[in-house]
């Protein structure tokens, strides 16, 4: 069978890991555990008929940008950004983040999760923000790790992507 | 049980029945695996391609808790650190140093093995409400990197620059009604069945986790059972791994103070520093 690294990549608090979670378990925890290393989880995904094993690699969130654990990045696949969209500097800072990554991973499939989209009261992201985005040929998902809501199109989508491009390298 | 490797890893296992039971179902294992070539004589010029086979290693430490009473849960735990040990000296022979190409098969194969062990207790020992059933908590250590997996109470931790980290969290009622949201960490502590089991191998449920951490210089790994925790605080546990004393000390230390503070429970510890 297929198999696809798929790492989550942003600071701390994101909700990262809940996202996993959610996409894995169908669960979610209203309790904040900080996640210490790499915790790893995997999912069998049907991708037009064809089964993958996505091995999602769960990073650590740290307060900034360099103090991001690249190692873990080698070999991955595809890479899921996190932004939580109620924390400004998330956002500010997932550019710099994609630098990083590209710098130990390449240029591989990527998306942006714009996470905690249940807030509505609390969400500070605009239109053009998204925009900026799509503009730099990202896609992003808005999602809602808390109930579900736009997690498996953007885990799905980003499958699909690691699949296609690893038949296009051969 | 010692393992000592110079300039690498000092490491050591201790395990006591504590002072109110009778007998002791907790198990350890400190291990190496070594995957070698010796070149005894050849007419081959080229030795350099044989350097990366020759004397790389995997070093496990696992403990494991039985539950279900003399005598199952102890052969439980048995059977579990039995078994992953099989599986692992079967799998693991082909990964021995970080290799990305490789890694994710052997993330599979570790998930892979807890579920052979669950299987073979549940066959030797039953698989009904009250069968025996074990926690485990094992570290695989290949290069820098410590592969994780843990299912149960059983705890492993990691202290890096002087501060201190639980690196697997508990499957518990209390855990799971507290990440619910619906009880607080003391109404969890004070609850008869908080410290039930929600996950162990043998078990009704048993959902591994498994997870990994870049050690460095000077980190120190802790594998233990709840024997150690239900008396000694992480606060505890903190000043012993800082302290400047061998991987024996330590253990010695830890198991002394659980004793000190009670010994209710059956105690392991395995102590892992990586030489700076």
């Amino acid at each position: 069978m297929i198999q696809k690294k798929v790492c989550m990549v942003g600071l701390f608090g994101v909700g990262k890991t809940c996202l996993v979670q959610q996409f894995v378990h169908s669960m979610f925890s209203a309790k904040y555990h900080s996640t210490v290393g790499v915790k790893i989880d995997r999912k069998i995904v049907s991708l037009d008929g064809r089964e993958a094993t996505l091995i999602l690699w769960d990073l650590a969130g740290r307060d900034g940008v360099e103090d991001i654990t690249t190692t873990y990045l080698r070999g991955t696949h595809a890479i899921l950004y996190v932004v939580d969209g109620t924390r400004r500097e998330t956002y500010d800072q997932v550019f710099e983040l994609r630098d990083l990554a590209r710098g130990v991973a390449g240029d591989i499939p990527s998306a942006v999760a714009l996470n905690k989209m249940d807030l509505n009261e609390h969400w500070l992201l605009k239109s053009k923000d998204e925009q900026a985005l799509a503009d730099l040929g990202w896609h992003a998902f808005r999602t809602s790790a808390k109930t579900g809501e736009g997690v498996e199109s953007a885990f799905t989508w980003l499958a699909r992507e690691a699949v296609a491009a690893g038949e296009k390298s051969g | 049980m010692t393992v000592e490797i110079a300039g690498g890893l000092d490491s050591f296992g201790l395990t006591h029945p504590g002072k109110v039971r009778a007998n002791n179902e907790d198990h350890f294992v400190i291990a190496t695996l070594r995957k070698s070539l010796a070149l005894e004589h050849t007419s081959l010029e080229n030795m350099g391609s044989f350097d990366g086979m020759q004397g790389s290693t995997a070093r496990l430490f696992i403990v494991a808790d039985g539950v279900g009473g003399r005598p199952g849960g102890e052969l439980a735990s048995g059977t579990a650190v039995e078994t992953l040990l099989q599986f692992l000296t079967r799998t693991v022979g082909c990964f021995n140093t970080v290799n990305v190409e490789k890694e994710n098969a052997f993330l599979i194969s570790l998930d892979l093995a807890v579920q052979a062990a669950h299987y073979r207790i549940q066959e030797e020992l039953g698989a009904g409400g009250h069968s025996p059933s074990t926690t485990l908590t094992m570290a695989a250590l290949i290069g820098p990197r410590a592969y994780l997996v843990h299912v149960g109470d059983s705890r492993a931790y990691y202290l890096h620059r002087a501060r201190l980290r639980q690196l697997t969290d508990d499957q518990t009622m209390g855990q799971f009604m507290v990440d619910a949201g619906a009880w607080s960490e003391e109404q969890a502590a004070r609850a008869g069945i908080g410290s039930n089991l929600t996950s162990a191998l043998g078990g009704s449920e048993m959902t591994p986790r498994i997870g990994l951490v870049d050690l460095t210089p000077g980190d120190t790994l802790l594998l233990c059972t709840d024997g150690l925790t239900k008396h000694v605080s992480d606060e505890q546990i903190s000043g012993v791994l800082e302290s400047e004393a061998s991987a024996e000390e330590k253990a010695r230390r830890l198991v002394d103070m659980a004793l000190e503070s009670g010994g209710t429970d059956n105690v392991t510890v395995v102590v892992a520093r990586m030489n700076g």
